[in-house]
């Protein structure tokens, strides 16, 4: 194969991450190993509800290598509860204190010289508990009273209830020739990547300064919450970054697991190791998706054009509430989709149960928004008599609609779905891919099915409160920094303050900033930088990290060309706009021989300040310059709610084609052959960019057919580890067939628009339809997932016979 | 209550060609041993109970989850980790340049444990299909690949030896 | 997930294991074949032996041969040794076949059929292929050696006939005979989960193609393998076509009682294994010895 030569935006440049990771010289969190460091463990409740009674901490603390056992009690006066973004608080803290809520919930934390002792005192440590009566079926907990509330100063488990309505729902629905009515269950699942969650922190008693190592991101943003629950404030934190092992969302809110490691080295005097074992994960992570209810209703005209969408929705939560109504708020971002639906009513409730809480999941709710008005759309077609692809057509927002103001107040900058739908079907008729069903093996049968979906990207922050009348923590701030120094001898160093996820910040800084400078990347140097740094980094989430990070180095090489280009043209002896900068050198337009390269103009400004001008700060020693980018178009939402304001402007687009095949006999299923054809406004790395889509749609294929965290009656996780979790394997996911449009984005910095997300945003409603398909004759509908083989059984009994 | 069962025991034992010994309670997992004792933290944990193949190593050339397997039980034998793969003047392997050239790993955590499965298999199998790739590397997870592009690597680096066997 | 503490023992020899048996009888003592299932319990705690036997270092308990006619394989025979194995192709050709379905490629290089055998799990597919093939389990202790029949082998997950100061040394096929057919199907989520049910079949057939003897084993729907008795005994004398196929299997799930689990309905279960067991059963009608 070719190795990519080009350089700049759109070349698959190789990766800057690679090298360590591929040597085994990655910088996970749990491979920092400080001097004296301890390591703690937690007793995690048996029960998923239950009154803490009593805890005999004794035999544990007696035994040889522990350093500290700790209850929620000990703690509650060294450290607050954990922040929540919700409008009232559902407090949390991270050792239990009064109760458990759910399995796994930490009831104590014990610190040892070696995990293995640390988990040899869990198992002393005795606990007398009350148990409470268990819910764990959102329906319920809806009508909870007495005992079964988690949350007591709420008076019952609804922890959120609102209805809003945008446009003119009642006409659309009033005055529809046809609605199509569904109800929706959507699965419990989870980021569950490979990486656990695990933080390292190291507390000086003297100075009283925490040094941090987690695999968190938006240290800089978390961190005065962080310490402020630590009773300090941030010029008494430090945090590092490390190398992430997989998020896809989950790692990007403050949780337990980095606040614990900090006290507990404040407590024991040492730094403390904390790394969250698998089943700790699973059970007790704080990292859990949406797992919600819908009854939809779509209004649809003569014309055969969807007018009204109204959703119901009901969320269960877990036994928390952190991240508040924000995945809700990421839906209705583009609730209506790529349709030109004018009218939405979302009536939410949000429950609490004895489970472990929701965080966010690459798609965030906007995936499940999507499956839901897919369906609606495919029952659409099957009631209307129309083929589904025409109704998608028809429904389009055309190309001379943008930017387009959906009903709720957000933006769509740019689009042209028709060319994607398009591109998608050359795709699959190239591959054949409309004839597989045909030549079905005899007792299978196979299925197609098509999704065109939006894909939103670039979060701004108003969509954790903007359901909330009067929230207490309005925030919108999403910046993001880069901070950009050319070295006397004309290399580079860029310092970014994100994380790596598996999304390739380094390579995306050197490419991007390359592109800028017209310099060659061997001569950029990436670097990540902590909260030592100063700087504000929401870093990776929402699908925008690549997209604010260009706007931080355009801003950044902005600024510095101005000042490449004076140094270059008083050295060259003319004025600034007889020179152009342009391929790492500064060159007089009217006579090109006359030149100063970027080293040489570098070398001046370090070295040779009375040279220049002494009056003129644009001469200053030293070529560095930071920027930090702002959302470039996000609005506040009105008082009322009436208009949500701009919060989610930059908007991709894709459609999936899906085949799956089924076995009759057994209704075993596997996805054969997979098309996707995704908009993502400008390419900045396409073979990175393939990789992200490949990566979505792979946990899109786990969702549809594999995962769903399983708990019975008492709340207990049943299937609590990677035997039972049905991540696919390399033999659950095919070869796929990615094709590319770009409609550059009107708003950021080269046109760029997120697809960290797109591919997990698209994938299930292609399944689902896939299924349909597979069963046209029996009048399947898939409205839940997973369609494993008993759901699929299930579902199949029950229909009527043929 | 102490740890009365926690008699140390000496084990000697080659990692990556060099000889290493350690000393370690019966139940210190090989896992931790290499991670924590050697402090070759390229091998990664990903969930010790077997299924996620993170840990995954050469012992004598085969491959094991070092998570199900004693330190002690490694006495004497031949271990193989993902640092051993580079090259003699410490640049990536052919297999390892192979899996940057793909774009076979994103955030690199499962990336150890799939060069290891990779370097038996190609070991073994050069020849093997893309099909026959895919179920070698089924115990491996990786959840932000898709996967398709570590078989492209694998399958790549498979055409190259068999070429460079024919051309020998 | 780290294990509690044990005392590790290697004996290099049947009877110094057997004596180590009886040593640590007192405390909670096991022998360690492969690790591979033992060893994700002592993780999660969910074993806590006092003392670890490993098995590794004993001969006797290796290598797979043919005497007389029997196949005899070693309990500490890798699964990948036995899957690539020739006797073992040639003799006891529904090993291989189940093989595909059992775990991974790196797991099954540790794993050994005497552990897998011992530890009983239900969704596990060899329990039910050695009550298929009639395999006989070769037991040691202080007082000698005695055979158990695979069928009297298996009493319940994790537990079975090997006595607390017992240890399985060998498994004896009997070879096959010439023309039998063999049969595998499993389903499971993934590649290489537990079955959500798997069935082995084997199956003489006269010239005719009338049944002459049928043995069908079934994992995954109980908490041992299972042998379908009566479907096997109703099959003696038919031809093997759709109809008595479909009869066998449902003379099997009648007596067999699903239930539902997390993920499983019973009636899929139910109706899945007389699916495989059709599926199985007129495999038998093409693959063969």
């Amino acid at each position: 194969m070719t190795i990519e030569t080009k350089i700049g935006i759109g070349a698959s440049m190789p990766r800057r991450e690679d090298a360590r990771l591929l040597s085994g010289r990655g910088r996970f969190t749990d491979d920092l190993l400080l001097p004296r460091m301890a390591h703690a463990a937690m007793f995690g409740s048996p029960h998923a509800h239950a009154r803490i009674v009593s805890i005999d901490t004794a035999a544990a603390a007696a035994l040889k290598g522990v350093l500290g056992v700790f209850t929620g009690k000990d703690l509650a006066g060294v450290m607050g509860p954990m922040p929540t973004l919700a409008t009232p608080p559902v407090v949390q803290h991270c050792v239990a204190i009064e109760r458990a809520r759910h399995v796994g919930e930490p009831i104590a934390v014990v610190v040892a010289e070696s995990r293995y002792i640390a988990e040899d005192a869990v198992a002393l440590i005795e606990v007398e508990f009350e148990e409470l009566p268990v819910v764990v079926d959102p329906e319920a907990a809806v009508k909870s009273t007495g005992n079964a509330v988690l949350h007591p100063e709420f008076g019952s488990n609804i922890v959120h209830q609102s209805r809003h309505a945008w446009g003119p729902v009642e006409e659309a629905f009033s005055q529809a020739a046809h609605v199509v009515c569904r109800e929706f269950r959507w699965p419990r699942v989870g980021p569950q990547p490979l990486e656990t969650c695990a933080a390292i922190a190291d507390y000086d008693a003297i100075t009283g300064h925490f040094q941090v190592w987690a695999n968190m991101s938006q240290q800089s943003v978390i961190g005065p919450k962080f310490a402020k629950i630590l009773h300090t404030d941030m010029a008494h934190m430090t945090f590092h970054i490390r190398d992430v092992g997989g998020s896809f969302g989950g790692k990007a809110t403050l949780y337990h697991v980095p606040l614990l490691a900090a006290v507990l080295s404040r407590e024991i005097g040492r730094p403390v190791k904390f790394v969250e074992d698998r089943a700790e994960h699973m059970t007790a992570g704080n990292q859990h998706a949406s797992d919600r209810l819908y009854k939809a209703e779509l209004a649809i005209n003569a014309e055969n054009r969807f007018t009204g969408l109204r959703l119901r929705v009901l969320d269960d939560m877990g036994a928390y509430f952190l991240i508040a109504t924000g995945a809700h708020g990421n839906a209705l971002a583009q609730a209506t989709g790529p349709y030109q639906i004018d009218a939405l009513e979302y009536d939410l409730t949000c429950v609490v149960t004895n489970k472990t809480q929701q965080a966010p999941y690459r798609g965030f709710g906007g995936e499940v928004g999507n499956f839901v008005l897919e369906r609606m759309v495919d029952a659409a077609a099957a009631e209307l008599g129309v083929h589904p692809v025409e109704l998608r057509r028809r429904n389009f927002i055309a190309n001379d609609q943008f930017p387009y103001r959906t009903p709720v107040g957000n933006l769509y900058d740019s689009g042209d779905y028709t060319r994607v739908l398009d591109a998608a079907m050359a795709l699959a008729d190239e591959h054949k891919i409309w004839d597989l069903p045909k030549h079905a093996a005899p007792g299978k049968r196979i299925g197609v099915g098509l999704a065109t979906v939006n894909e939103r990207s670039v979060l701004s922050m108003t969509e954790f409160w903007l359901l909330d009348a009067d929230p207490i923590f309005p925030q919108s701030s999403s910046p993001e920094s880069v901070q950009v120094s050319i070295h006397a001898d004309g290399t580079v160093n860029v310092s970014i303050f994100a994380p790596h996820w598996g999304n390739s910040p380094e390579t995306m800084a050197a490419q991007i900033t390359a592109h800028e400078l017209m310099i060659p990347p061997e001569w950029i140097r990436v670097v990540q930088v902590g909260t030592d740094g100063g700087m504000l980094s929401k870093g990776p989430a929402g699908s925008r990290y690549t997209a604010m990070l260009a706007g931080a180095i355009l801003g950044a090489c902005t600024k510095l060309k101005q000042r490449i280009l004076a140094f270059g043209a008083h050295r060259l002896g003319v004025l600034m706009d007889e020179v152009e900068y342009a391929d790492g050198q500064v060159t007089c337009k009217v006579d090109t021989s006359r030149a100063i390269s970027l080293p040489d103009i570098a070398r001046a400004s370090h070295s040779h300040r009375l040279d220049f001008p002494g009056d003129d700060q644009t001469f200053r020693s030293g070529l560095t310059e930071s920027f930090t980018c702002d959302h470039p178009r996000a609005t506040l939402p009105t008082q009322d709610r009436t208009d949500l304001g701009i919060f989610y402007p930059i908007v991709g687009h894709a459609c999936h084609i899906a085949v799956i095949e089924v076995d009759e006999a057994t209704q075993s299923s596997r996805v054969i052959r997979y098309v996707a054809v995704h908009d993502a406004g400008t390419i900045v790395n396409p073979r990175l960019v393939d990789g992200q889509i490949r990566g979505g749609i792979a946990q899109g294929i786990g969702t549809a057919l594999y995962e769903q965290y399983l708990y019975d009656e008492e709340g207990q996780l049943v299937n609590a580890t990677l035997a039972d979790y049905g991540v696919p394997t390399s033999e659950e996911i095919p070869d796929m067939i990615l094709g590319h449009v770009e409609t550059p984005s009107p708003f950021t910095a080269y046109g760029i628009k997120g697809c960290g997300e797109g591919g997990r945003l698209a994938a299930m409603p292609a399944l689902a339809a896939a299924f349909d398909d597979a069963y046209r004759d029996r009048n399947l509908y898939v409205d839940r997932l997973p369609m494993t083989p008993s759901a699929l059984h299930t579902k199949l009994s029950q229909l009527k016979p043929v | 209550m102490t740890n009365e069962k926690q008699e140390t025991t000496a084990i000697t034992l080659t990692v990556n060609g060099e000889t290493m010994s350690g000393v370690v309670e019966p139940r210190m997992l090989l896992s931790d041993f290499i991670r924590q004792d050697l402090q070759l933290t390229g091998t990664h944990v990903g969930c010790e109970h077997g299924v996620c193949g993170a840990c995954t190593i050469l012992i004598d050339g085969v491959s094991v989850r070092s998570c199900l397997t004693f330190a002690v039980q490694a006495e004497g034998c031949r271990i193989e980790t993902v640092e051993g793969l580079l090259e003699r003047d410490g640049k990536l392997s052919p297999l390892q340049q192979a899996f940057s050239d793909h774009h076979a790993l994103q955030c690199g955590f499962c990336t150890p444990g799939l060069l290891m499965t990779a370097t038996e298999l190609l070991r073994t199998r050069p020849g093997a299909s893309r099909d026959d790739i895919r179920d070698a590397i089924s115990g491996n997870l990786c959840r932000c690949t898709g996967y398709q592009t570590i078989i492209d690597a694998i399958s790549d680096m498979g055409t190259r030896l068999l070429a460079e066997e024919k051309s020998a | 997930m780290k294990p509690a503490p044990f005392s590790f023992h290697r004996p290099s020899s049947i009877s110094q294991c057997l004596e180590l048996l009886h040593a640590l009888a007192d405390g909670d003592a096991k022998v360690l074949a492969g690790g591979q299932s033992l060893i994700p319990m002592m993780n999660f705690r969910m074993a806590q032996p006092e003392a670890l036997i490993d098995l590794s270092g004993i001969a006797d308990l290796e290598g797979i041969r043919l005497q007389d006619d029997n196949l005899i394989i070693g309990a500490m025979s890798r699964h990948n040794a036995i899957k690539a194995d020739e006797l073992v192709a040639i003799h006891a050709p529904l090993i291989s076949l189940a093989y595909d379905h059992v775990a991974h490629f790196t797991i099954r290089n540790r794993g050994t059929l005497g552990g897998n055998l011992c530890h009983s799990d239900p969704a596990s597919e060899m329990p039910a292929v050695m009550r298929v093939l009639g395999a006989q389990m070769e037991i040691a202790s202080a007082d000698g050696r005695r055979l158990v029949s695979a069928d009297q082998f298996f009493f319940g997950p994790f537990a079975t006939a090997v006595e607390p100061e017992e240890l399985l040394v060998a498994i004896r096929i009997p070879v096959s005979p010439r023309g039998r057919r063999y049969s595998f199907h499993e389903v499971s989520l993934r590649k290489g989960d537990f079955a959500m049910s798997a069935i082995a079949a084997a199956v003489d057939l006269d010239v005719e193609g009338r049944v002459m003897r049928a043995r069908i084993g079934l994992c995954g729907v109980s908490d041992i393998a299972l042998r379908a008795e009566n479907a096997e005994e109703g099959l003696v004398g038919e031809y093997l076509n759709l109809a008595a196929a479909t009869a066998a299997a449902d003379a099997a799930v009648t007596s067999i009682e699903f239930n539902d689990t997390a993920a499983i309905s019973a009636s899929y279960r139910r109706d899945l294994t007389r699916a495989l067991i059709i599926r199985a059963l007129l495999g038998c009608t093409e693959e063969r010895l």
